[in-house]
């Protein structure tokens, strides 16, 4: 529960939501003005996705909204209510990683891995829309993702060997 | 953590305007909030009341009538990306639309929301400002439209008043064997500079041509002296006046020096992509209309 004393000022009003969080819905009271990425984190317990610029820029927070890539920093939280929000917790199933996952850790595509949910949410929406990207569309899409480890290659690689998985 | 506000859900343009008009510098219009809410986390604004303009039937769509296409203001920046009708007529856009911050932003972001803000570093206007488009704005009095050119008034200001939206963006449709490019250049996520040209060419010569040049001053603007100046120019020619037009550009333009670019490296290479956008449309490359 984000309390009163860190959020410093009293809320003016909240809404009650559903938002089907990886498959479950969850239901709570929320304040307007809080952003999905806190509500992700604090209320529905889910910290994989992780808070780095505040600004859409960087990334780290990148989670999907029906399937959309959005900054879950800068996304008022009540405007996922009645939607389907995919963070990284969700693309496993179970034990069974998903192939984003699988390579990725194949290709070493993370160093300290803070920018790695972002990058594979980004990578997942990636391959919804364009199931058989060039390196120049990769390179296109994920230009929002920021990797101060620099991983890019083995990112991009990644999505290439999934690609080609797929299609075999 | 953000200022705490409430949030009104109109379903008119009426009753959002009578709202905004009871509310005044209250409240502010909340769209895809990719702007605001950062406005609001910077503590730059800390408004009372958002007033969510998305669940207005009717300011989501994209329809073509004879040519004209009209795009929905609350239109996201994803979907002028993708969208087959904005690919067939108004490639340029597309283009831009491309090129919008990164994919997160497109898909929250939305035009009305871009061109409102009015910050000069932004993509749709100046490709919008070639295919001559017009704005509907809805207010208490009803509607009003105003040329694109006339709606970007300056930095972070536009022709609106209190009280008064964004409703739809109106363009109408280039005439056959016109063809039209986008080009820009960036540093950061957001342009440095970029440019758009829409073209006719007769016999190898410039028929009609129309320029617009984004992020440079405090606005994206047409060059409507230089095009003058192209008609009747073989395309050669044409490209050595754009190469050329440095001093034109700066007394046009009052290119700013901000972290994106210094004022002259701004022009400098305003004028090789305007070079570049009209050999682009010359060729087809932009598309065609
Ligand atoms: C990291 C980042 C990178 C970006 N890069 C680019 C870029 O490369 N090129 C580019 O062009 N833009 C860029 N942008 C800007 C982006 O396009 C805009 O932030 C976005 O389109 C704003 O739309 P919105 O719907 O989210 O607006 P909101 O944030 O909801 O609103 C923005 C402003 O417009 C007002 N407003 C919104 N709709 C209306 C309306 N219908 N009538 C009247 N007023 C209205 C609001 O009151 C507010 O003042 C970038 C933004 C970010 C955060
Ligand atoms: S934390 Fe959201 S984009 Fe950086
Ligand atoms: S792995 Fe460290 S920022 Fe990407």
């Amino acid at each position: 529960m984000i309390d009163e004393l860190e959020r410093g000022v009293k809320t003016l009003e909240t809404t009650s939501v559903t938002i089907t969080v990886n498959g479950t819905p969850w239901k709570g009271e929320i304040p307007v003005e809080d952003v999905l990425l806190d509500v992700l984190r604090s209320r529905v317990g889910l910290t994989g996705t992780k808070r780095g610029c505040e600004s859409e820029v960087c990334g780290a927070c990148t989670v999907l909204v029906d399937g959309a890539p959005i900054s879950s920093c800068s996304y008022l939280a009540f405007e996922a209510d009645g939607k389907a929000v995919t963070t990284v917790e969700g693309l496993a199933d179970g034990d069974v990683l998903d192939p984003l996952q699988d390579a990725f850790i194949r290709n070493v595509a993370a160093q300290c891995g803070y920018c790695t949910p972002g990058q594979l949410m980004a990578a997942k929406a990636l391959l919804e829309d364009n199931p058989s990207p060039t390196y120049d569309e990769i390179a296109h899409w994920l230009t929002g993702n920021i990797c101060r480890c620099g991983c890019y290659p083995a990112i991009a690689t990644s999505i290439l060997e999934v690609a080609a998985e797929k299609r075999a | 953590m953000l200022s705490p506000f409430r949030v009104l859900h109109p379903t008119t343009i009426e009753e959002a305007s009578s709202e905004l008009a009871r509310l005044g510098d209250q409240a502010v219009i909340y769209a895809g909030g990719a702007e605001l809410v950062l406005l609001i986390r910077n503590g730059l604004i800390q408004p009372d009341y958002l007033v969510n303009i998305k669940r207005i039937p009717g300011l989501d769509g994209i329809s073509s009538n004879n040519g004209e296409v009209r795009i929905g203001t609350a239109v996201t920046h994803r979907r002028l990306e993708t969208d087959p009708v904005i690919h067939a007529r108004l490639p340029a856009l597309a283009e831009a639309e491309s090129h919008v911050g990164n994919i997160r932003v497109r898909s929250q972001g939305t035009l009305g929301g871009n061109l409102c803000f009015a910050d000069p570093h932004a993509d749709p206007g100046t490709a919008l400002l070639v295919y001559d488009a017009s704005v509907e704005i809805g207010g208490a009095n009803g509607g009003r439209q105003l040329p694109l050119a006339e709606f970007l008034v300056g930095t972070y200001e536009t022709a609106l008043q209190p009280g008064e939206l964004l409703t739809e963006v109106r363009v109408p449709p280039l005439a056959d064997g016109w063809r039209a490019a986008f080009l820009r250049i960036e540093r950061f996520y957001r342009p440095t500079a970029n440019v758009a040209a829409a073209l006719s060419v007769r016999e190898g010569k410039v028929d009609a041509v129309r320029l617009a040049v984004g992020c440079v001053g405090p606005k994206a603007m047409r060059l409507t002296e230089l095009e003058g100046q192209l008609h009747g120019a073989s395309l050669q020619e044409a490209d050595r006046m754009l190469r050329d037009s440095k001093p034109y550009l700066t007394e046009k333009l009052e290119p700013v020096s901000d972290l994106l670019g210094s004022a002259g490296y701004k022009i400098t290479i305003t004028s090789v992509l305007l070079a570049r956008a009209l050999e682009q449309a010359a060729q087809g490359n932009g598309g065609a209309h």
